[in-house]
């Protein structure tokens, strides 16, 4: 059970907020502020490439974002409908396109949390699980 | 969530001084006025990032796509930026190696073959 939901519609516009109330949650856990800073990109990541994924086959159901403490760790989720891929990032950042973001923005969720789970949902779409260490 | 975006130019060069968070949200705005200056004619610019508070894979995708148009006229883009926490983005990313990255807008602007 997540101890905060947030459903955001599927729109650029909503990410901030996400990103804020995350932000929020992970300062009030106990996170330092460098990590915090760090989660703030990757959920920022991960809800982007939600919405973006939404878009991209038209879904405009909302974005869950689900936030759990444990002991030891703040964990993020984030889940769309959007199109089911294969999270490899790509080798070849020269084409300046849409997938070289994505590939970027891959990078940075598995360099910026300590481990980062990006696995299909059951009822389509991706889910995308944050963990973050507690100090 | 606003971005500030205000351009001036300095020397031969156009300078635009991006304030605010570059997101999903806001980097299009910034995608457009890169885009601008380039049809306007301006194919040396510096982008000061020193007012960005948060910059992610889609600002990212901008400043590479703004790069490859203004090396489509022999021109360059250099970023200004001290802030590590923005710095941390670039070096994860490799984009290091790809812009030159200045601690000051004189060293930008002063900056030879960039």
């Amino acid at each position: 059970m997540s101890l905060v939901e947030l459903a955001i519609p599927s729109g650029s516009v909503y990410v901030g907020v996400a990103r804020l109330a995350v932000a929020s949650l992970a300062r009030e856990a106990g996170l330092g502020e460098e990590a915090v800073d760090d989660l703030k990109i990757a959920v920022s990541e991960a809800c982007a490439n939600a919405v973006l994924s939404n878009q991209k086959v038209g879904a405009s159901s909302p974005v869950d974002i689900g936030f759990e403490r444990s002991q030891s760790a703040v964990i993020v989720s984030v889940a769309d409908r959007g199109p089911v891929y294969e999270p490899t990032p790509a080798d070849d950042f020269d084409t300046g396109s849409t997938e070289q973001r994505f590939a970027m923005s891959l990078e940075l969720l598995s360099s910026l949390v300590d481990d980062c789970l990006i696995v299909p949902r059951d009822d389509g779409g991706m889910r995308v699980s944050l963990t973050v260490e507690l100090p | 969530m606003e971005l500030g975006l205000d351009v001036r130019e300095i020397g031969s060069r156009a300078v635009v001084d991006v304030k605010g968070e570059i997101d999903v949200y806001t980097a299009p705005k910034l995608r457009e006025k890169l885009i601008e200056l380039v049809s306007e004619g301006s194919y040396d610019v510096v982008v000061n990032l020193e007012g960005v508070d948060f910059l992610d894979s889609t600002g990212l995708g901008v400043l590479v796509g703004a790069l490859k148009r203004v090396k489509a006229h022999d021109g360059s883009l250099s970023l200004v930026c001290t802030q590590e926490k923005i710095l941390k983005i670039f070096k994860i990313t490799g984009l290091t190696k790809v812009f030159p990255i200045h601690d000051s807008l004189d060293a930008a602007t002063a900056a030879q073959g960039d």
